[in-house]
Order: structure tokens, then C-alpha cells, then sequence
């Protein structure tokens, strides 16, 4: 299958939503600044000293063809903004056309963005297309990680017509810093059996790091890494892992100890349950 | 007396006039010396994360060697490569240019795989312009050839599909040292994997920097975990 992107006459929008919302400096925390929820896209805050947590909320309850959610967040200067997911966010058989997610991100001076969604499941006949946007200003740090599910692997689940599109584009003060593209379309459990994409691995996810102290962390990391696994200092003060396992299961035991190193034990509880 | 000479051999060197080279590019030998494996790139020093691939023991035959590499040329590098090439070539100015590099670079998986990209980009620019005289910045191999390719009227089509059958070919030698593998099953895996080269030029003809996509993940980490193998034989 190579589902047509959907014309803009031919399918109603089956969920939309946007949140919006930017994290300040108060003190010693970060607390809310500015805060919209709209449509199916909402967001929790645990009330908790230090930074702040934002748990994005998808209502609809996934995403499938037609969809259109985004995330607007913004980490204002000298903040600690820390984004996660209350779950995994599960892509679903798209009847027609294609579901987006795009995410827009903005940390400026002296802040520190993570950015650590759930994974993202993608079921048999998904058609998901999405986007992540970070602007980092001058001195702004940030811990990212993407984790993807291809198909529900516990159940014996194949992705024989699937299609996935990703782009991560992240600049620092306008100029490229990191870039991954992404596009899987069809039989994904054939294509994620070739031995240079998946080697039959179910499960994938990219970590990006950007911080001065990024260098002290590889050797550690690469330590922790199973034979599927790898770190590299792309460039001064930007570490960059990528991983490949067997399912959901055993993607998460080899992240959490890296999330746990990289966001130093700050990572959110919803990564536990 | 002189002008008549001089007229014989202009007339004598004019090969597009000559039925022979009629529909001949000539073009196309300009792009062989730069692909061929005696220009001066140091091309051979790299495995591009074969030798990690090879020593975790995802590739042993040469059938391993075809489906890895096809899988490079289809989903990974030689795919992005291949936009990159073509969106230098389409470059309308030098700023643009840069900025395109620039991208190339923030796409790179693994600092070896930047670094290999940088040095071969380095060794052609100062190659290409000792010999023709044009003058070329730092990028990274594949928009340095995308840019001179423009600068000289070289087919883009031809210099993309070319490209790709040298990077392939670099990348059969280094197994043949590697697995061990015998040349004549290296050259079998080449002539299977040159008829993507083509294709996969055409397909990546827009050179849109923002499409640009790799999926080869395992290629990627080889070449992660190559930084750290020892012993090597390859600087990645």
C-alpha cells in the first residue's frame, strides 16, 4: 500500500487538536507560563518542585488517516521543561489518507528542553506522517528520544502494509545541528528483516543529547549498549544514539538506564508504569 | 601554411563533428577519472561501517555483502548521497550551496561517517582544482562532485549514477579484504547492484534537502560502533 496523501476535499479530519504551551523560570522551578489545549490535545502538569513536567494528552485515543495533532511547546529563558506522553501513542489503520503529528519545539538561552514521548506504535495498515521541529538558542540544552514500535510485536503482529514517514529537524540559532529522515512504506516487516535496516529487530529509537557535558557521557553509553546499539559524539556537546531491538520490551530495558544517565534520574514516572 | 594547420587539427579534435563520437558524451570520461579508484580521494581507507558489520558477523558471503549493499543504495546513505549530489548540483549560489552542505552534514549518522564524507569532499576539491581550475569550498564528497559536476556541464544524471557504482565498488573491495571474498564474487555483487545506480539517481533527481531520508538503521549503528573496534584496518 502507498496511501495518496489526502486532498484537501476528499476526508474530514477524524480528530484535530493542538497544545500549546511554554514553561518560565520562577526562582529556583519552573512553572507554567502559557497554556492552550485545543481539540483532542491536552496536557497534565504533576505538581512537583524543580522542573517542570508537562504530560501531553492525546484524547482521541491515537492516531489514524485524517488526523491532524501538533504539540507547541516552548522552554523560556533559563527553564527546565520536561515533555513526555501519558502513553504510547498507537497509529492505527488509516482508512484513508494520511494522519499527522508535527511538533514544534523552542528552548531559548539558558533553558533545558527534554523532549521524551512514549513510544509510538504502529499497527497494521497505519499511514502516520509526522514532524519534529527544535530551535535551540544559544546555550540551551537538550535530551530527545524517539522510540518507534513497528507493529504490535507481542502479539505476532506483522506490518505488511504499513507506511511511516519521519523528519527531525533540529537548528541551533538558525543552523543546522541534527537531521534524521525517515520513510518506511509497505511491507515493513520485510524491510526491517534486511540485515542493514532492522536485522528483524521490532523496535527502534534514536536519543540525541545536547549539552557541553555531552562528551563525558559516550564511553558509559556505549558500555551500556547491546550489539544492536550505538553512540557517537556527532560534534562537540551533541551525542547521538541509535538502537535496534527485538520488541517494545527489550527497547525500553536498554533506554531506560540511558534516559536515567542522560536526564540525571529526572526522567518522568509515566516512563515506569 | 600555419592556418591550415591549425584548422586540420581543430577540425581533427572536434569530436562531436566526428561521426564516429556521434551521441558519445564526452563528458562521461571526466566522470570515470573522477570515480575511478586512481583519483586521488584515499577512498580506500574507509568501510564505511562494513568492518564493524563484518567482525559482529551480520555479513559473511557474498550474498550477505549484496543484500547490505543494496540495502545502503535503496534505504541508506547512497540514497541520501544521491539527494545531496543532486541538490549541489541544482545549488544557484554559493550561500545556498553552504547551507546545503550544512544539512549534509547535521544528516550524518556517526562522526565517522562525517569525517569520511569531509576528507574524501577535501581530497577531490584540491584534486579537481589542481586539474581544471575550478574552484570548489569544503563539502562533504557527494555535493563537491554535485557542484564541480555543475561548474563544468558534466551530465548530473551520469555523475549521480556513477557516484553511486564507485561508492558500491569501494565498498566490494573493502569486503573482498574483509570477509575474505574472492574478486570475481566481488565483481559479481557490483554488476548485480550497478542497475539500482541509475534508478536510484533518477529517483532522487528533485535534490529536495527536506525529503532526504535513510532507514539503513543497522548501517548506521555499524557505523556508531566502528569507533571503537579494535583492531581495524579501515578508518570507518
Amino acid at each position: 500500500m502507498t496511501p495518496v496523501p489526502q486532498s484537501p476535499v476528499a476526508a474530514q479530519p477524524r480528530a484535530e487538536g493542538q497544545l500549546t504551551l511554554s514553561a518560565k523560570r520562577q526562582g529556583a522551578n519552573s512553572v507554567l507560563d502559557r497554556y492552550r489545549p485545543s481539540g483532542a490535545m491536552k496536557a497534565m502538569f504533576p505538581r512537583r518542585p524543580g522542573p517542570l513536567q508537562a504530560i501531553a494528552i492525546n484524547s482521541a485515543g491515537g492516531i489514524t488517516g485524517g488526523d491532524r495533532l501538533a504539540i507547541a511547546a516552548e522552554a523560556g529563558p533559563g527553564a527546565h521543561l520536561i515533555l513526555t506522553t501519558q502513553a504510547a501513542e498507537r497509529a492505527y489503520r488509516a482508512a484513508s489518507g494520511w494522519g499527522r503529528f508535527d511538533t514544534e519545539l523552542r528552548a531559548r538561552a539558558g533553558s533545558t528542553l527534554f523532549w521524551l514521548p512514549q513510544e509510538l506504535i504502529l499497527y497494521q495498515g497505519a499511514a502516520l506522517s509526522r514532524s519534529l521541529t527544535i530551535a535551540l538558542e544559544a546555550d540551551a540544552r537538550l535530551l530527545m528520544v524517539e522510540p518507534v514500535i513497528f507493529g504490535r510485536t507481542a502479539m505476532g503482529e506483522r506490518l505488511t502494509e504499513a507506511a511511516f514517514r519521519d523528519r527531525i529537524a533540529i537548528d541551533r540559532d538558525g543552523k543546522p545541528l541534527y537531521r534524521d529522515g525517515l520513510r518506511l512504506e509497505g511491507d515493513l516487516s520485510a524491510r526491517l528483516a534486511r540485515a542493514g535496516i532492522g536485522g528483524g529487530g521490532g523496535a527502534m529509537a534514536s536519543v540525541l543529547y545536547v549539552a557541553p557535558d555531552a562528551d563525558a557521557h559516550l564511553a558509559a553509553l556505549r558500555a551500556e549498549m547491546p550489539p544492536t546499539g550505538g553512540a557517537t559524539l556527532l560534534r562537540q556537546g551533541v551525542l547521538a544514539v541509535r538502537l535496534i531491538a527485538e520488541d517494545g520490551f527489550h527497547l525500553r530495558r536498554h533506554l531506560l538506564p540511558v534516559l536515567d544517565r542522560l536526564s540525571q534520574d529526572t526522567l518522568p514516572t509515566s516512563w515506569r508504569l | 601554411m600555419t592556418m591550415t594547420t591549425a584548422t586540420r587539427m581543430t577540425t581533427a579534435l572536434n569530436i562531436p563533428s566526428d561521426p564516429a563520437m556521434a551521441g558519445f558524451d564526452a563528458g562521461l570520461l571526466t566522470l570515470a577519472q573522477w570515480m575511478s579508484p586512481a583519483y586521488p580521494l584515499g577512498s580506500f581507507a574507509y568501510s564505511h561501517g562494513l568492518e564493524s558489520a563484518i567482525r559482529a558477523g551480520w555479513i559473511a558471503t557474498a550474498a550477505d555483502l549484496r543484500g547490505w549493499l543494496e540495502d545502503l543504495l535503496q534505504d541508506g546513505s547512497g540514497r541520501a548521497d544521491a539527494s545531496f549530489l543532486w541538490a549541489a548540483w541544482r545549488a544557484e549560489t554559493e550561500a545556498a550551496l553552504l547551507a546545503l552542505d550544512a544539512e549534509a552534514r547535521a544528516f550524518s549518522p556517526a562522526a565517522e561517517r562525517q569525517r569520511e564524507g569531509a576528507r574524501q569532499g577535501a581530497a577531490f576539491a584540491r584534486s579537481t582544482a589542481a586539474v581544471w581550475g575550478i574552484a570548489l569550498p569544503e563539502l562533504l564528497l557527494p555535493l563537491a562532485i554535485g557542484r564541480a559536476a555543475r561548474l563544468m556541464g558534466l551530465d548530473p544524471q551520469a555523475a549521480c549514477a556513477l557516484y553511486l557504482q564507485s561508492f558500491t565498488s569501494n565498498l566490494v573491495s573493502a569486503a573482498v579484504r574483509l570477509i575474505p571474498l574472492g574478486q570475481t564474487e566481488g565483481q559479481q555483487v557490483l554488476a548485480a547492484l550497478s542497475p539500482l545506480c541509475p534508478r536510484i539517481a533518477a529517483e532522487t533527481s528533485a535534490g529536495d534537502p527536506a525529503a532526504v531520508y535513510s532507514n539503513a538503521f543497522l548501517s548506521d549503528i555499524a557505523a556508531m560502533t566502528h569507533e571503537t573496534l579494535e583492531p581495524r584496518l579501515f578508518q570507518s
